[in-house]
């Protein structure tokens, strides 16, 4: 079972992320494909508000925008650990559609990644098997400030901080 | 020259913990073998053919006295002894022990130098004109901006995973010695009536696909440098492909969507960050602008009747002064390039001895610094011109003062088959073999300026595509080849150098050179450069001679 990090502590996940829909029902706190969730939406609100959408990194924000301000969740695949596209796709979620719910990563998280991940705007993480979470929450401790602006703080350095001192 | 503040010493001290904890992990076995690849290529590390390797970042090629002679402890405790100034301006040192890494890292951050982002997919070391600062010829110095670049590449949140690894170079001069149009971004700094600005040349890059870049914006004012960089690297973060390695640079991204309709992307991206928070003040350019101001130059005098006569008196010295020393925008002052092209070492080795004299040297006849060049040679950057008779001496004494910078001879090559897993075949012995071959310094000042560049395989480390010649080691069967072009050049006027045919056997390299040089030596008018001379006749007579007993 894989473990969640979520506002840097181990939390019980009581959502269930689903790869396809078969049957068109869904169950409260399930994570359906997102391109599912836009082709049925009336019917699948209609059953119940608590549906999260997942999508892939290289999926378009675009085709989610309509959803967004019904969703409490939105989940991110990582495929690989060195794609780097869930990241600006969750920059975008955050700063130009104004998401406020849960941005979750999950796939091919590791744990050196979730501190550029939770600056991009994640804030739960769904760590593979065999990661032991205590390592995740120290290595998303090891740097504690940054030269650049990000979603969780848009001033850069030299707007925060005297610098050259 | 840029000095740590708090903030940048804590950044990189947490980065050597970070590193430590990462690699204990991965010894202890909490990390496997592929998530640690990732890690250790961000912090410089690869894993070669006979050892790891370890690239240290030199940013835009300016090295302090003090940090230089931290490397040269480094290659003396850590290493065999020596290490190799790479063609991204940065040090290699090939033997290090994989558990003392961070150790070296931790030495490193002592003297305010790092590893980061000098491998993997990203953001890479920013380079810059060698002779930024004092080039008679400069417009802008253009290291202040390549170490804003720096500060806002590090680490950065979106960035630190791209689809291939991203080069960035600024020039500031009339001559390109940054090689601008061969990297994925080249800004050419201009100064006009509203204050300094870029010109913004996307998609450059030399590899299995060679392409000069394409300017998608000109005249962007400073103050937008970081918001411009973002906008462009997050289109390609987005949308650069990642399914085949050799076409995931931003080179194939452009040229598949069109320069023009990937600067429409990019200026819809900016549209959104133009004027945000990340856009630059000018208090925080102008701090950057203040970590570069000249030194006090004492006043000199130029051209003193000394060196004139040192010059009469030896001719070895007089020839050393022509080719490697460069005109200072500072009257009584000259810029000297130390060659590391000695016949018998591999182009960019330097041993220990080496760096710490070229360290004494730059606080005895300087103001304590020292640059790297991407050709692979040091730089004593504010040499007295009455003093270089004296700097030749030492540089002698310490096989430093091979008069052939620009010259057949100061070739640029990659480390090649002998250290790198990537490569097809050697070409370091090619390097040699073609100095032992042209050993004739009278010969060579007859040629004038010619740049020999030879890579062991396609990835192009050692820019073959840009050299007036370029060697490249292919793969025949499990032999080694070498294919030969002409015509290519890195500066103001870059071209792509153009295959010459089919490839040479390892020992007809120097010869089908030979050839090539005759028939340049026949063809060329009164002082014309071997490349103009290319330019002017074309390929079709170096073809004919070198092919000429295959028919």
């Amino acid at each position: 079972m894989p473990t969640l990090i979520k506002d840097g502590r181990v939390v019980v996940d009581d959502w269930k992320l689903v790869e396809t829909v078969t049957d068109g029902r869904v169950e409260p706190r399930t994570i359906v494909p997102a391109a599912y969730a836009v082709s049925n939406a009336p019917q699948l609100f209609s059953q119940t508000s608590e549906v999260g959408v997942w999508l892939p990194g290289d999926g378009e924000p675009d085709d989610i925008a309509p959803l967004l301000d019904r969703v409490p969740l939105v989940a991110i695949r990582f495929g690989a650990v060195n794609d780097g596209r869930g990241l600006s796709l969750a920059v975008l979620l955050r700063t130009r559609f104004g998401f406020k719910g849960e941005l979750r990563a999950f796939g091919e998280v590791l744990e050196d990644v979730m501190n550029y991940m939770r600056r991009c705007g994640f804030d739960s993480y769904q760590l593979p098997d065999g990661h032991d979470p205590e390592v995740a929450l120290r290595a998303m401790r090891s740097l504690s400030d940054f030269y650049q602006g990000s979603v969780i703080e848009p001033r850069p350095a030299f707007r925060r901080v005297a610098r050259g001192r | 020259m840029y000095r740590y503040d708090q903030f940048d010493q804590h950044f990189v001290d947490e980065r050597v913990a970070q590193f430590r904890d990462q690699t204990q992990r991965y010894i202890d076995g909490g990390l496997s073998h592929a998530d640690f690849l990732h890690l250790r290529l961000r912090n410089g590390l690869y894993i070669q053919r006979l050892a790891p390797m370890l690239r240290i970042a030199v940013p835009y090629g300016t090295l302090a006295s003090r940090q230089l002679r931290m490397l040269a402890h480094i290659a003396r405790h850590y290493d065999k002894g020596y290490g190799h100034l790479s063609t991204r301006t940065n040090m290699q040192f090939n033997w290090p022990d994989l558990a003392e890494v961070p150790d070296i890292l931790a030495d490193l951050a002592t003297v305010q130098m790092h590893a980061i982002q000098t491998s993997g997919n990203c953001i890479r070391n920013v380079t810059a004109d060698q002779f930024a600062g004092v080039a008679a010829d400069e417009v802008v110095d253009g290291r202040p901006y390549c170490e804003l670049i720096r500060q806002w590449s590090t680490a950065h949140p979106e960035f630190d995973w791209l689809p291939r690894k991203f080069k960035i170079a600024v020039n500031g001069a009339a001559r390109d010695r940054a090689a601008v149009d061969i990297h994925d971004i080249g800004l050419e700094a201009r100064r006009t009536s509203d204050g300094i600005v870029f010109d913004v040349k996307v998609g450059g890059g030399l590899g299995r696909t060679p392409i000069l870049g394409s300017l998608i914006r000109e005249s962007l004012p400073d103050i937008h440098l970081l918001t411009y960089l973002e906008a462009i690297l997050r289109v390609y973060n987005r949308y650069g492909r990642r399914d085949n390695k050799h076409k995931a640079r931003i080179k194939i991204l452009v040229r598949a969507v069109s320069p023009d309709i990937f600067r429409d992307q990019v200026d819809a991206e900016w549209a959104h960050s133009k004027d945000g928070p990340t856009t630059l003040t000018r208090e925080e350019i102008d701090r950057a602008i203040a970590a570069f101001t000249p030194p006090q130059y004492p006043a000199l005098e130029s051209q003193p009747a000394s060196l004139a006569s040192a010059r009469l008196a030896d001719p070895e010295f007089s020839r050393w002064v022509a080719t490697n020393v460069a005109p200072h925008k500072q009257s009584g002052y000259a810029i000297v390039t130390l060659s590391t092209k000695v016949t018998g070492v591999p182009p960019g080795d330097v041993t220990d001895v080496q760096m710490d004299a070229v360290a004494d040297w730059a606080d005895r006849f300087g103001f304590g610094e020292i640059r790297i060049s991407h050709e692979q040679n040091f730089v004593l950057p504010d040499v007295p011109q009455r003093d270089l008779y004296e700097v030749w001496k030492l540089a002698r004494a310490h096989r430093l003062a091979s008069s052939n910078r620009g010259k057949l001879t100061d070739i640029i090559c990659c480390p090649g088959g002998d250290y790198c897993s990537l490569a097809n075949a050697k070409s370091i012995p090619i390097a040699e073999a073609i100095q032992r071959r042209f050993d004739d310094v009278d010969y060579l000042n007859d040629l004038g300026e010619i740049n020999l560049n030879i890579s062991g395989c396609m990835n192009a480390c050692g820019h073959h595509h840009v050299g007036h010649i370029g060697i490249l080691g292919v793969d025949k069967k499990g032999e080694e080849w070498y294919q030969i072009s002409l015509g290519g050049n890195a500066g103001r006027d870059a071209s792509l150098a153009e295959i010459i045919g089919p490839s040479f056997s390892r020992a007809d390299v120097p010869d089908v050179i030979e050839q090539i040089l005759d028939v340049y030596v026949e063809h060329r008018a009164d002082g014309e450069r071997f490349l103009d001379c290319y330019r002017r006749v074309g390929i079709d007579p170096f073809k004919e001679r070198v092919y000429a007993n295959a028919h």
